[in-house]
């Protein structure tokens, strides 16, 4: 059975029709890319993956569960965790505080860590996703990349078995790339399961084993990597941009 | 193991140097000054402290603003003075049921404003206490309308035992809301406060924390209305009007909100500069009012929280103590 | 038929008071808790002018005290955003307790100035009408067609001239109105201006016939607020529709019920629309 169970999901606002028959599954330890042009729907399908949006119509299948209108925090709680295209940092708090703040809900608690090694836990993520040296700076001095590095960060802390990351790449360096590439293939060597939005298409084909490509609000294909580079749908979706750019040697 | 040794030890370097002093200082004043006069003002002053604090927890901590504050108090007062005058229950039975049921009834009205914001959420409080005070004429015959319900039990048999009451659950309701606001509920406000969307992501029912935040506000209002209602041993519809809420939202902020501290300092400097300038009394209403906006434009968010206090750090120790994870404990390991 | 046209006077007064208020929210976004104090202000200034710097007796002597009353209540507002409120005008919290401040200190001066039984002011028009056998005080009915010109007008202005539209642009949507290169800050000023300056001029107009007191700041601003969330935080048309819902409201419970709960609606409302249905308004404005 696969972790995440996607069928007929519907979803409009007004009068537009920002998902449309959207179906696929993952599962479990895989790696799989969400990519498509801009107002392709991505983002709205990670919010009603999340719990923030609630489907016109359709079931999302979490390891059994339906969580079609469960609030968000019981979508964590059930083991999706989802990071945010635009960063939304806690002003107003430290990067520690801001790292506690996950501990606290159901599932981390479940795990029953200390709370002196769960500070210990959150200090060694911290460290090695390259923030060591913020922890007790205010959020609100971090900068775009760092904050993005501590919006991640916060989602190992809920411990998801599926992680949802909407553009992670987005305005970081070749270097941060390459360290959130490693860690989350180091996650993934574990047993998390990712899907991934990215516009950033070469440092994303390396990461994942199968492609979906939206547009329009519909999924017009699947499938490898090489697959989709191939594909005259998406070609065409993609229209202007260059092969080489589709992550072609 | 540890979450529960922290509640029952006492961390007292992570105080705040300033509020255990100025509690201190109040708790001394009677025994160094002899008027009883200064007496009866200082139980005033700590009593606005007390609806000072219990309005910050909520509206400091979330952000969203309490403008119907005399709900709470006004409310619990009235309670707790028919159950002593009609039921003659004894005002330290009548005070923390009044209390309770303004807790509950926090508890319903937070539910139901979950979903508003901003000035949706201010207007609705100052609506739901604006109808407690039309009632409190409508119903003139159970409150006693305009002239309200007078010949209440006192609390003790006199004003410097009455003010050392209060002052202990002043003290009380202070380190109650510290340890709330540092523990993980007031993590989690703060965290709701900067963005509820973010923390839910992080596991959080913030519906849940939002409504407790809600109802403990509303439960200490109650105490501090009940308490108000029986030092004077009488309550009357001011405690439910406008002027009362707009005036603990004022001293919470000039003081500054969501620190807990700046609202008890906000409520007791203020009490006494209303009292120094009596001696100007005909103005006083005036230039009391005018100064609390210059205050408000100085520090818009609060004294306690002015930039300069934030830039430095031995201000910032010195007014609101040491919090768990603003700086490295030393207990730690580096990797 | 009495009913009739006071509820429709009373509408036509609360218009005056509501449409500036929503107006305030939709371009500055900001809730101008200090509005119902303009309304206050325009009915102490009448007062001022006529009996104090004027001081001898004339109707037109009336009328320029009234016209006036609300040109500097209009420029008080205007000195207020620039002063006070534009420096944070993106806080919530700051100019909602800035402005209740400020509603509490000039209450204050007033009470201090004039007493608090408040004074009187002569009527512009004097006497009452009859009709069909029911008096009614020709001041109160002299504001309808006043409203009937302004609000027309205010629609014109917003909709036909330049600095009306960059006004309606900014009510539309502020970032995007920024984006275009209006000046957001002059649209929001001229708002302050104009909406204090009509709510100046129904305590103007209102003020020969009713009390004019420190305290009269408090319900008008409760009753704008929720004649806006009745007729929706954004839409003129709809807080005018809204302002005669709620004066009709008010007369008909005054007359069939108990005049005691007539202050009680607007009150209710609040509480009933947001508890029971804050998406319909909610969803309006995006701050």
């Amino acid at each position: 059975m696969s972790l995440l169970e996607v069928k007929s999901i519907f979803k409009s606002f007004g009068g537009l029709q920002a998902l449309r028959d959207i179906n696929f599954s993952i599962h479990q330890g895989e790696r799989v890319g969400i990519i498509g042009p801009n107002g392709a729907g991505k983002t709205t399908l990670f919010n009603v993956l999340s719990g923030f949006y609630a489907p016109d119509s359709g079931s999302v299948l979490l390891d059994g569960h339906d969580i079609r209108g469960k609030k968000p925090y019981q979508v964590v709680n059930l083991g999706l965790t989802r990071t945010w295209q635009l960063v939304k940092p806690f002003l107003g708090m430290t990067v520690m505080e801001a790292m506690i703040v996950p501990s606290f809900c159901h599932r981390a608690r479940a795990i029953g860590t200390s709370s002196s090694r769960q500070k210990e836990e959150i200090v060694e993520i911290l460290t090695k996703i390259g923030l060591g040296n913020k922890l007790w700076e205010e959020v609100d001095n971090l900068n775009q990349s760092e904050l993005r590095l501590l919006d991640i960060s916060r989602t190992m802390i809920t411990h998801p078995k599926i992680l949802l990351l909407d553009e992670p790449f987005s305005g970081l360096s070749r270097k941060e790339t390459g360290n959130i590439s490693q860690m989350i293939l180091e996650l993934n060597r574990r047993g998390l399961t990712l899907v991934i939005i990215e516009h950033r298409l070469k440092e994303l084909m390396k990461l994942i084993q199968k492609v979906m490509v939206m547009h329009f609000g519909e999924k017009i294909a699947e499938g490898t990597p090489t697959e989709m580079v191939n594909d005259p749908k998406v070609i065409q979706a993609y229209l202007g941009e260059r092969k080489s750019e589709l992550g072609l040697a | 193991m540890g979450a529960t040794a922290k509640i029952f030890s006492f961390p007292l370097s992570r105080q705040s140097p300033v509020g255990l002093l100025v509690l201190l200082a109040l708790g001394i004043f009677p025994l160094v000054s002899g008027n009883i006069l200064y007496v009866e003002i200082l139980i005033l002053a700590v009593l606005y402290a007390i609806f000072a604090m219990s309005w910050d927890i909520l509206t400091g901590y979330t952000h969203e603003v309490n403008f119907g504050f005399a709900f709470f108090i006004g409310g619990a007062g009235y309670l707790s003075g028919v159950l002593n005058s009609l039921f003659f229950f004894p005002p330290l039975m009548a005070i923390p049921l009044a209390a309770l049921t303004a807790g509950m009834i926090g508890l319903l009205i937070g539910y139901l404003t979950l979903r508003l914001k901003g000035p949706y959420f201010a207007m609705v409080t100052l609506a739901f206490a604006g109808i407690l005070y039309k009632l409190a004429f409508i119903l003139y015959k159970i409150t006693g309308g305009e002239e309200g319900i007078s010949g209440l039990k006192s609390l003790t048999a006199g004003p410097v035992t009455d003010f050392y009451l209060i002052w202990t659950v002043t003290v009380g309701v202070y380190f109650l809301l510290i340890f709330y606001s540092r523990s993980k509920h007031g993590i989690i406000l703060k965290a709701i406060r900067a963005d509820e969307d973010v923390a839910q992501s992080s596991g959080i029912n913030t519906a849940y924390y939002k409504i407790e935040a809600f109802a403990i506000s509303g439960f200490l209002a109650g105490i501090g209305g009940g308490l108000y209602a029986h030092a004077q041993m009488h309550i009357g519809p001011t405690m439910l009007s406008g002027t009362i809420s707009v005036l603990v939202v004022l001293l919470a902020m000039i003081g500054g909100m969501g620190t807990i501290v700046g609202p008890l300092l906000g409520a007791i400097f203020l009490s006494a500069l209303n009292e120094i300038l009596r001696a100007v009394e005909a103005y006083r209403i005036v230039i009391y009012t005018g100064l609390l906006i210059v205050f408000i434009y100085l520090a818009p968010e609060g004294f306690v929280n002015l930039p300069f206090v934030k830039r430095n750090p031995r201000a910032k120790r010195f007014l609101l103590g040491k919090e768990e994870y603003h700086e490295p404990s030393g207990s730690e390991k580096h990797f | 038929m009495d009913i009739l046209i006071i509820g429709m006077v009373r509408g036509a007064l609360y218009s005056l008071i509501a449409v500036g208020f929503v107006l305030v929210f939709s371009v500055g976004g900001i809730l101008n808790l200090a509005h119902g104090t303009f309304y206050m202000l325009g009915a102490y200034f009448t007062f001022i002018f006529y009996s104090l710097v004027f001081n001898s007796p004339g109707g037109v002597l009336l009328l320029s005290s009234v016209l006036l009353a609300a040109a500097s209540v209009s420029a008080l507002a205007c000195l207020v955003y620039y002063l006070l409120l534009k420096r944070k005008i993106d806080s919530h919290i700051y100019t909602m307790v800035m402005t209740l401040a400020l509603a509490l200190f000039v209450s204050e001066v007033m009470s201090l100035l004039f007493g608090v039984s408040g004074t009187s002011v002569p009527s512009l028009v004097e006497g009452h009408l009859s009709i069909s056998g029911i008096k009614i005080i020709n001041q109160q009915l002299i504001i309808l067609p006043i409203a009937a010109l302004i609000l027309p007008g205010l629609w014109m202005f917003l909709k036909k001239t330049r600095t009306g539209q960059s006004i309606d642009a900014v009510s539309q949507q502020r970032t995007g109105a920024l984006l275009m290169g209006i000046n957001v800050e002059r649209a929001t000023l001229i708002t302050s201006g104009l909406s204090a300056g009509l709510a100046a001029l129904a305590g103007a107009l209102i003020a020969p016939v009713s009390s004019v007191v420190p305290e009269m700041w408090l319900f008008p601003l409760i009753k704008a607020f929720a004649i806006a969330i009745l007729g929706g935080m954004g839409s003129l048309t709809g807080s005018i529709i809204a302002s005669f819902v709620l004066g009709y409201a008010e007369i008909l419970t005054s007359f069939l019920i108990d005049e005691q709960l007539t202050e009680m609606i607007s009150l209710v409302v609040i509480v009933f629309v947001l508890i029971f249905k804050p998406s319909g308004i909610m969803g309006y404005k995006q701050g």
